[in-house]
């Protein structure tokens, strides 16, 4: 551990009482909370950690793992608590004092329902604090732990220093919400951070590969796309212009800052304000896409894009986007003319395309000089394919080529001096990370396969894919009896037949240009085959009908001859890598379990490495005919949250997508491991969207921590006597104070003098914040597993709770009408609440949305037919989670406490059938009716006259047509009953 | 049945009335009703402030005339009397600050057996209003569970609906007895010889089919 860590814990310690600790983002705050975990004592009590997330649970682990001293055993791991474990294991495993994960629902209602006294809590950590307010159950948690016993540490810790200065004093409010006092700011910049950190730096080498003049012009083209959209939506008024930037709106955050400002207005807003942000939204993607995707999923996106958004669009129309269209398109291919123009465009074009593929790669294959252009004679056009290369992946290629150069060198000096290096093996490895599993594959397939071959592996993709899309339409027309697959490439597909009904604008004549491509793709791939002979485009055929680890496996098998690739492909196996072994075990035998193939572990690499050479030098394809050695690469990606370095202990660091928090994780790294010789290689694009991204992001964090320090100088925490945090003072809450120091204080208080309202809260309810907001009018809230409804307030009131977007889901799935149907039969006040959210409008729809007719799809009249359906149904409209905690409490004025026996068995039917409290069940057999009601024909009209007419169902099986249609009033609803009930039924065969 | 006096006596008669909302006097100029166009609606003299049906009506009240006569929806919700099936509170929410009086409206609607609807605009109102007069006699369909229309979908929807029957049973059922008329008719002893069927589903099933749809007792 680094001494500044040292300097957090002994800090955070410093107040009986916890705090709250704001990390910079990549801060390995999983050793903090490990050296908290191996301070505590079980005797002290539980160790409860809220909400984390999985790969915040298995850092924490291996965090663990590396700062125990050598013979603490054993290990205080925490365990994840299981939802089903019965009540009195729980109590049980709460008390032996054991360190574990929670999430904060169950924990709430343990809590509540005493079955973790909350003596018997030693230290509560909150994770990812940033997501916290005022009214989230971690809130709640912390209150009933404060009032009940005051001196419970509680701990929280984030690292997203700009969520926390998102609302107004948003860090103070955190705080009194947990009841803690001090705020611990440990930002980059901090002295003791940044000299830990800058102790022994790693050696950084900066690349900036310059982007190609198309990605260019097609950056600057959204750039300027964005612009506009900007400068559009700051007209029409209804935002703060303040905070609208082209550079915030690189960061996802941006999307936030405005639906923020624009959401209690959203109804008001028009179609064009609407369409411009999620426009903005779009665009976004696609700046982030074109340093990512290659050129070909990049044009295919654009297609998409263009079919999904086309006609409401506003970028869309503008010229820089018909700009960034084109410079797409011409990433990929050309259409030229073969006709008149032809001589002239090909004598440009034919030297132009050698220059971007022949002139960096080596020279082509004559089957691929053969299908560069296609000439359709029907049309009379010409496809050219271009297939740009994406800059950074020539660069990281030439990057390994140098390492590994380096490497050699070191190595001969090194052997004179018959110095081995142990850890040599390990450290070997040579790491690149990139942002998502996508890329790793692409990637790795780049370093197998040499990138012209991906290139065209993707534009086979593309062609066949809309080789599909054309069939597709064609079979929708005409029954075609063209096979599927592969056979319908062999020339079958004439391009002349297509039928111009393209939902991309592409013309015509492009299209059949890229359908003729497609139609001889299969002719240059035989070729091939024959001309080399290595199975490489026979693994290439085999593997597009596979998955892509298998795809991967199968060529790797043939190209690898050279088993120095070290290539993950298992993300499972990474996982156990981490988790098995200790630090010192992480030798060979855990890198064996990482490799995809175990005969070419790591332990033969040395060995084979001059077999592989030559070995290497007959069976590399001309594609990628260099012939110098790499290194071991290893691929990482970022969004994966592995705990990539401790595991691997790579020394040198390929930084393909740089992102800060990666950044920061690898300083850590170094900083820990001073001995090593770490290099680091960032790959940018020079001038690009991505390093504005990238320093933005530090500068965003800066600026966040700023912000933070100010407002930690003017914060004010109320605490009593003995330094306790008191807690939310807002005025509009006094009453709720008054409350809570008299529950602090007297175990109940004032209200358990008179009668302490109750209600019944069903379980699956603590994942929304009205249970903490009841809690904190002073209700007595009894969590138990409803059958019926989700809160009973009395013996004849019960509520089915919808939030706005629960309630247009549940209608649309008809669950809604069932759970009102239900309610109905078993309480006689059932209340359906609608609860709306305070930052969101305080109406379904705006006035244009409300349309001329009456529309059955529309919310008015789904609730319309309801409320007819179900005449004794009431209606609670809650402005928000507040409002809906006054209704109920004024609703159970002059009402008997629910009784919470009675209240679980609901709706839950007894062993004989008959369900409690069902006043319907001893005059009807109400299984029966529900069995009748759902056979077709059967309506709602016509049921009762069904019953009336026959005993029972075993003879209403029995009745004739004529008597049924008797019974319905009509002959093609009895006939559609009759055939549903003597309908043969599919045997199995 | 439900219809009150007053009502038969002024509009009996004409036929089409019977397919348009009958408005009170007390309604006149009020803007809602210049927003009612799919319906027709006609004055007439009623105790409530919408006529919409057989046993449906509904009162308007809007939250800013509820700020200035707290009283008045009390009053004329008790004028209803229990002469419709279904009462209608209609709200129009028409000012900034809707929190207090809103739960009155909500705590008077609910304490005397109505049904709230808010609307936001004198469009959302009236178009709440055409909607229960067009929608008198809908179907519930359209808020139901959606089902497929292929017979073993329908098959599992009717025979799920029984208790502790899952869509394995179904299958065994069908299989075994050919029809759903077969598994109607089905003997215990016949329900029993299925695989999966045990002691509890069988009496289930059997209750279901040959227990009288009402017990007379």
């Amino acid at each position: 551990m680094l001494p500044f860590q040292e300097q957090v814990i002994s800090d955070l310690l410093d107040d009986r009482n916890g705090g709250l600790v704001v990390v910079a983002s990549g801060f390995p705050f999983s050793s903090l909370i490990a050296s908290l975990l191996l301070l505590h004592h079980p005797s002290a009590g539980s160790f409860l950690l809220l909400s984390a997330s999985e790969p915040q649970k298995s850092a924490i682990s291996a965090a663990l793992r590396r700062a125990a001293p050598v013979h603490t055993d054993p290990l205080p791991f925490p365990s994840d608590l299981p939802s089903d474990l019965p009540s009195h294991h729980r109590t049980a495993l709460y008390a032996s004092g054991a360190a574990l994960f929670v999430t904060p629902r169950i924990l709430v209602a343990d809590l509540l329902t005493s079955r973790v006294p909350p003596s018997s809590v030693a230290t509560l950590v909150v994770l990812n604090a940033h997501r916290l307010s005022d009214t989230s159950t971690e809130a709640f948690i912390a209150r009933i732990l404060h009032s009940y016993s005051p001196s419970t540490p509680i701990v929280a810790f984030t690292d997203c220093p700009h969520a926390m200065v998102s609302g107004f004093s948003k860090a103070e409010r955190i705080m009194k919400s947990l009841f803690v006092r001090r705020l611990h700011l440990w930002p980059r910049f901090h002295v003791l951070v940044s000299s830990d950190l800058e102790r022994t730096p790693p050696e950084v080498v900066d690349v900036r590969v310059p982007m190609s003049a198309a990605m260019k012009g097609i950056q600057d083209a959204i750039l300027g796309s964005m612009d506009a959209c900007l400068r559009e939506l700051r007209r029409t008024n209804k935002v703060d212009v303040e905070d609208l930037t082209v550079e915030n709106g690189l960061f996802k955050s941006f999307d936030e800052i405005v639906r923020r400002q624009l959401d209690p207005i959203w109804h008001t807003l028009g179609k064009k304000t609407k369409q411009l942000v999620s426009d903005l939204k779009t665009l976004r993607k696609l700046l982030d896409y074109l340093v990512r995707y290659d050129a070909v999923l990049y044009l295919k996106y654009l297609d998409t894009l263009r079919v999904s958004e086309g006609v409401q669009s506003m970028w869309i129309f503008a010229d820089s986007s018909y700009k960034i269209f084109e410079l797409a398109k011409r990433r990929v291919y050309q259409v030229v003319r073969a006709d008149g123009t032809k001589s002239s465009l090909d004598d440009k074009s034919t030297p132009s395309k050698k220059r971007r593929v022949n002139d960096k790669r080596k020279k082509e294959s004559e089957g691929d000089d053969a299908d560069g252009r296609k000439v359709d004679a029907n049309v009379g056009i010409m496809l050219e394919e271009v297939l740009e290369e994406a800059p950074k992946w020539k660069v990281l290629r030439e990057l390994l080529e140098e390492i590994e150069a380096e490497r050699r060198e070191e190595n001969q000096s090194e052997e004179g001096q018959t110095k081995v290096e142990d850890a040599g093996d390990l450290s070997d490895i040579v790491l690149v990370a990139c942002k998502d599993e996508h890329s790793c594959l692409q990637l790795e397939d780049c370093i197998l396969k040499g990138p012209h071959q991906v290139m065209r592996d993707e534009w086979e993709k593309y062609l066949l894919g809309k080789v599909e899309l054309h069939n597709l339409r064609k079979r929708n027309k005409k029954k075609s009896q063209e096979p599927k697959g592969f056979g319908l490439l062999d020339g079958i597909v004439t391009a002349g037949s297509s039928d111009n009904t393209d939902p991309s604008s592409i013309s015509k004549f492009e299209n059949d240009a890229l359908l003729a491509a497609a139609s001889e793709l299969r002719i240059p791939a035989n070729k091939e085959s024959v001309l080399e002979e290595n199975n490489q485009s026979d693994g290439r055929r085999k593997g597009y009908k596979k998955t892509r680890g298998k795809k991967t496996r199968s060529k790797g098998k043939p190209m690898t001859g050279n088993p120095g690739f070290n290539f993950k492909i298992d993300q499972i196996n990474t996982n156990e890598n981490i988790s098995s072994g200790n630090n010192g075990a992480l030798g060979q035998p855990a890198t064996g379990s990482m490799q995809n193939d175990q005969e070419s572990s790591l332990e033969n690499v040395c060995i084979d490495r001059s077999d592989i050479q030559a070995h290497a030098a007959e069976s590399v394809p001309a594609a990628s005919r260099q012939t110098k050695l790499l290194p071991p690469v290893q691929f990482y990606a970022l969004d994966s949250d592995q705990q990539i370095l401790n595991a691997l202990k790579p020394s040198v660091i390929i930084v393909y997508h740089p992102n800060m928090t990666f950044v920061r994780e690898i300083e850590f790294y170094q900083a820990e491991n001073p001995s090593k010789k770490l290099k680091v290689y960032f790959l940018f694009y020079e001038d690009s969207a991505e390093v504005q991204k990238f320093e933005a992001s530090i500068r965003r964090e800066n600026s966040a921590f700023e912000s933070l320090i100010r407002q930690k100088s003017l914060m004010m925490i109320p605490v009593d006597q003995n330094g306790r945090c008191i807690g939310a003072s807002t005025p509009s809450e006094t009453e709720s104070i008054i409350l809570q120091n008299s529950l602090t204080r007297k175990a109940g208080g004032r209200m358990s003098q008179g009668r302490k309202m109750q209600v019944i809260v069903d379980m699956r309810e603590f994942m929304s914040s009205l249970p903490n907001v009841l809690h904190l009018k002073g209700m007595h809230v009894i969590p138990v597993t409803l059958e019926v409804g989700d809160y009973v307030l009395s013996p004849m009131i019960c509520v089915e709770r919808k939030s706005i977007a629960d309630l247009f889901q549940s209608f649309a799935s008809g669950r809604l009408y069932h759970q009102v149907e239900t309610m109905i039969r078993y309480y006689k006040m059932p209340v359906l609440l609608i609860e709306f959210s305070q930052d969101k409008s305080f109406s379904f729809q705006s006035t244009n949305d409300i349309g001329d007719d009456v529309s059955p799809t529309n919310i008015t009249s789904k609730l319309s037919l309801l409320v007819l359906h179900f005449p004794r149904l009431r209606l609670v409209w809650s402005r928000n989670v507040h409002a809906t905690a006054e209704i109920f409490a004024s609703l159970k004025q002059n009402q008997d406490e629910p009784d919470e026996s009675k209240a679980i068995r609901v709706g839950v039917p007894s062993e004989d059938g008959v369900v409690d409290n069902d006043v319907r069940a001893e005059n009807y057999n109400t299984s029966a009716i529900e069995f009748l009601r759902r056979l077709p024909g059967v309506t709602d009209t016509n049921y009762r006259a069904l019953m009336d007419g026959c005993k029972n169902l075993a003879e209403l099986a029995l009745l004739p047509v004529e008597r049924l249609a008797e019974l319905m009033g009509g002959q093609k609803a009895a006939r559609t009953l009759k055939e549903f009930l003597d309908a043969k039924c599919p045997t199995l065969s | 049945p439900s219809v009150p006096p007053s009502t038969v006596s002024s509009v009996s008669g004409s036929g089409q009335n019977r397919n348009s909302i009958l408005v009170s006097q007390r309604q006149k100029g009020n803007p809602l009703l210049k927003h009612v166009r799919n319906v027709r609606w006609m004055f007439a003299d009623v105790v409530c402030d919408y006529f919409l049906g057989q046993s449906s009506c509904a009162l308007y009240i809007s939250l800013r005339y509820h700020l200035l006569h707290p009283d008045y929806l009390y009053y004329r919700i008790r004028e209803l009397q229990n002469n419709y099936k279904l009462r209608v509170v209609l709200c129009h929410v028409d000012v900034e600050d809707v929190v207090k009086p809103l739960l009155e409206v909500t705590r008077t609607a609910m304490l005397h057996d109505c049904t709230l609807l808010c609307g936001w605009s004198f469009e959302e109102c009236a178009r709440y209003l055409e909607t229960l007069k067009v929608y008198e006699n809908k179907p519930s369909d359209s808020i139901r569970e959606h089902m497929h229309t292929d017979y073993l979908s329908r098959l599992n929807h009717a025979l799920t609906s029984i208790r502790h029957v899952n869509k394995t049973d179904v299958v065994t059922l069908g299989s075994t007895f050919g029809s759903l008329s077969g598994i109607m008719d089905a003997s215990m002893e016949d329900l029993a010889r299925c695989p999966g069927i045990g002691e509890r589903k069988v009496k289930r099933l059997y209750d279901t089919f040959h227990e009288p749809f009402r017990r007379v007792s």
